[in-house]
């Protein structure tokens, strides 16, 4: 009982019970921009040990310490596990720091900073899938992959859902674990009871929203991976994305175990609060899904018909399961596995327990040992990103000084719709990724609830552009599946690469026929301001061109 | 003995909540469960890889009584004795409850709230940290830590009903979050006893029970028994003290459980001590002369 003398093991941990200062660690470099704060890499003077320092935004001054840093430290705190990141402890500036603006606190403790120590890890899956040349093996996936089940699968089974993975926050180190990180977002749920998902987290509902546009763009992230590799990791990271990503859709925050949980019905009832704004803002992102796994009907998802919203999101037109389809380069197992993982009837989906049972993982390649896997040097999405950002902003500014916004612009074909959602939602740095999009869009202005820019050029009719996403074989332009739904910032590390200008399709420019976006192409073959900007803006990205090309993501 | 109990715990168990809010009754929303070996259904196959209580840092964190018991030595310096820390202890958890009803937060956002008021003290002195501004804090981090945030200005806002006097603003709480935060090295995760009551009760075929288990539970929390305890415990123990109050047998199904019977009735005996030596509502004028002591310049 108490009597393990817990007193002395607290006492060795931590003397004073209070936290050290953060000059116990040196700074090295930002390494990544959080969910609320920046990251660095730094180290430890007395051990010389490399660690991550995560900065604690504080700037509500009306609420303190920010119910996010409450859930994430909570959370954190209650998990231990290989595949989960390990919070080390937590450290705070206490004096007068100076922050960006120069601007410098007074003293007061509250306003110092608070930064969570994490161990370091060298890279993260988006950075490390992004490195020129970058190719990973049959085993190597199965291996990462399964990491990640593992983790998501302890995570679930402690009541905790992450809710925001994706590549860049899969941390891997050199000794090939993979591991969750980044918790900002995720929220513990209670097995039995549903209380704590009422309406007193109704600004959460926005979340969701948000949430949904990251998985959104995760997703079609994926996409691209698996279109790169033969074999997917991606589908790995498609199908873990999807088992989030259908609790949002499926069962809103409550559970992405997906299964015959008993708190199903539950879920449905804050699925229908949801599930409105979603349809509102982005109905795109629900169409994608469909395309994809078909549309929801009582064959695929008995009882589906029955529930309040149903006829508000019903596909327009049926749609037919394409899985198979788009993804037939897979091997059998791996295939089976993400037909189960994107299964839409949530009490059909498979748990993230059993698919780490699934044949996929028990047949040759068998998942390699991470100590196996191949050193490389540190790769962030964070870094490889800004460098991109910068290159891709200067190209705008020359761009933009061109084309003075010509009018018809605000005529464009129907590029994947999901593009113009991202702009608000995320307002990341400002740099336009249309070179005719108003700056004003990208601006920090935060309105999850506002439909969408009214005019410009980014308004495209939705639906007009099925299926180009992610099908590499359709639409001869091929693929550039990527340019059109990523918005600046938050974009793939594959934005643009398909533009024409690298691509070996767009024939530099001119002829690009709106090939960026795809299938679209055929119905608007003057997809002109595309076409002439697309050579000189879009071209850069020599990474993803070069990658294009490597993997013949033409097939 | 069952009768002069019964007499003590009745006024008691009426003055202190029993529920601070109207969404909650003794089947409210406990979201952690604590894992008592006892019972396989919480103990399910995952265990291992489960975080419950016992690898949780409240487990950890569990003190020994004589650990509990001691006036941190800034304030002894000032002449504050035992009895009077205690008495301050007990007297702010009573604040607390009262202004988590003002908030009309859950218990559980009380209980976490004393939780961490008591488990400062045993870091922390009171001449440093002044109880009157740490209970409100307190109650303020546990809304967060709860999911039922109370924004700080309404705190404040309550407070004010409840206590005119009250000098501290906003900025105080905001900063004394803060020092509360490092104080209880960031450790927010509390479990509680009450969500091992109902399952409990149910077993034991005792639901009727359920109301005067959930107010001993209750005045538990004027002593530091969920620093010392495993919130199952302090359930057992309050399942113990109803049943021999209303005659009901349950040896047989505390043998069934296999668990320390001494510590059980330790823990009843404790809660009994303490409803004899607080019988009377402590005078305002004796918790004065204590906070005054702190206040005093050495």
């Amino acid at each position: 009982m108490a009597a393990a003398a817990p007193g002395q093991l607290n006492l060795d941990e931590s003397p004073s019970w209070g936290s050290r200062s953060v000059d116990c660690f040196e700074k090295l470099e930002q390494i990544g921009e959080g969910t609320y704060g920046q990251v660095y890499m730094a180290k430890e003077i007395r051990t010389g040990e490399i660690v991550a320092l995560k900065k604690i935004r504080m700037d509500n001054e009306r609420e303190g310490f920010p119910i996010t840093a409450i859930r994430e430290i909570k959370i954190l705190k209650k998990l231990h596990h290989e595949n989960v990141i390990q919070l080390k402890e937590i450290v705070t500036s206490p004096g007068p720091e100076k922050d960006e603006q120069g601007r410098s606190a007074d003293g007061n403790k509250y306003k110092g900073s608070i930064y969570m120590v994490f161990e370091y890890m060298d890279h993260d899956l988006t950075g490390l899938a992004d490195r020129p040349g970058m190719r990973f093996s049959v085993a190597q996936i199965k291996c990462y992959m399964r990491q990640l089940l593992t983790g998501l699968h302890y995570c679930h089974v402690n009541q905790v859902l992450h809710r925001d993975i994706k590549g860049s926050n899969l941390l891997i180190d050199n000794e090939g674990n993979l591991k969750l990180a980044d918790f900002g977002l995720a929220r513990s749920f209670s097995g039995d009871h549903n209380a704590n998902l009422t309406n007193r987290v109704i600004t959460l509902w926005y979340r969701v929203i948000m949430l949904w546009t990251d998985l959104q763009n995760c997703y079609l992230e994926l996409q691209n991976m698996a279109q790169l590799s033969t074999c997917g990791l991606s589908d790995a990271f498609l199908q873990s994305f999807c088992m989030e990503n259908q609790f949002c859709l499926g069962k809103t925050r409550m559970n992405m175990m997906g299964l015959s949980h008993p708190f199903d019905a539950l879920a449905l009832r804050f699925f229908s609060q949801s599930f409105d704004m979603i349809l509102l803002h982005m109905p795109e992102q629900l169409n994608k899904i469909f395309e994809l796994c078909g549309g929801p009907d009582e064959a695929i998802w008995p009882g589906v018909t029955k529930m309040p919203w149903y006829t508000n999101f019903k596909p327009t037109r049926p749609m037919k399961k394409r899985l198979r389809e788009v993804f037939k380069h897979f091997d059998r197992h791996a295939l089976e596995l993400l037909e189960r993982m994107l299964t839409l009837d949530p009490s059909q989906r498979i748990s993230a327990k059993d698919a780490l049972d699934a044949e996929y993982f028990w047949n040759d390649p068998l998942p390699c040992d991470p100590k196996s896997l191949p050193k490389y040097e540190s790769s962030h999405e964070f870094q490889t990103k800004k460098k991109r950002q910068q290159q891709r902003q200067h190209e705008e500014m020359a761009k933009r000084q061109k084309l003075q916004h010509p009018p018809q612009h605000a005529r464009l074909p129907p590029i994947q719709p999901t593009g113009q959602a991202h702009p608000q939602l995320r307002p990341g740095p400002n740099q336009p990724i249309h070179n005719s999009q108003p700056p004003v869009v990208a601006g920090p202005s935060h309105h999850y609830g506002k439909p969408r820019p009214s005019g410009g050029p980014n308004r495209y009719p939705p639906g007009g552009n099925p299926s180009g996403g992610y099908n590499p074989n359709r639409g001869g332009q091929g693929g550039g599946y990527s340019g059109g739904p990523y918005p600046q910032g938050r974009g793939p590390p594959y934005a643009a690469s398909g533009m024409p200008g690298a691509g070996p399709r767009g024939g530099g420019g001119g002829g690009g026929s709106g090939g960026g976006y795809g299938v679209g192409a055929p119905n608007y073959p003057q997809a002109g301001p595309y076409g002439s900007g697309s050579g000189a803006g879009r071209g850069p990205n020599m990474i993803g061109g070069n990658r294009n090309q490597q993997y013949g993501w033409q097939q | 003995m069952n009768l002069q109990v019964m007499q003590l715990l009745k006024p008691k168990a009426d003055t202190f909540d029993v529920s601070t809010s109207d969404d909650e009754g003794p089947q409210g929303d406990l979201k952690y469960l604590p894992c008592p070996p006892l019972n396989s259904e919480a103990c399910n196959c995952e265990r291992e890889m489960a975080a419950n209580f016992w690898t949780s840092s409240h487990f950890k964190q569990l003190l020994e009584p004589e650990e509990v018991d001691v006036v941190p030595s800034l304030d002894k310096e000032k002449g504050l004795t035992l009895e009077e820390f205690k008495m301050i202890k007990i007297h702010m958890t009573n604040y607390i409850s009262r202004l988590g009803q003002q908030c009309k937060v859950r218990q559980r956002v009380v209980a976490t709230a004393i939780t961490y008021f008591r488990r400062v003290y045993t870091r922390k002195s009171m001449t440093e940290y002044d109880p009157l501004l740490v209970a409100p804090t307190c109650l303020y981090l546990a809304s967060k830590a709860e999911e039922s945030t109370v924004q700080a200005r309404h705190v404040i806002f309550y407070i004010k009903k409840i206590h005119k006097k009250f000098v501290y603003d906003l900025k105080d709480i905001l900063e004394m979050e803060m020092k509360l935060l490092e104080a209880l090295n960031y450790y927010l995760v509390v479990y509680h006893p009450y969500r091992a009551l109902s399952q409990l009760l149910q077993d034991v075929g005792m639901a009727d029970l359920t109301f005067l288990c959930w107010s001993l539970i209750n005045d538990s929390y004027k002593m530091d028994l969920i620093l010392i305890y495993p919130p199952y415990m302090i359930a057992l123990a309050c399942i113990y003290i109803a049943s021999v109050l209303k005659e009901k047998d349950t040896t047989a199904w505390f043998e069934e459980l296999h668990v320390d019977m001494n510590v059980v009735k330790n823990i009843s005996m404790e809660i009994l001590d303490f409803y004899d030596a607080y019988r009377q509502p402590i005078p305002d004028e004796r918790i004065n002369a204590a906070l005054s002591k702190l206040s005093s310049k050495p």
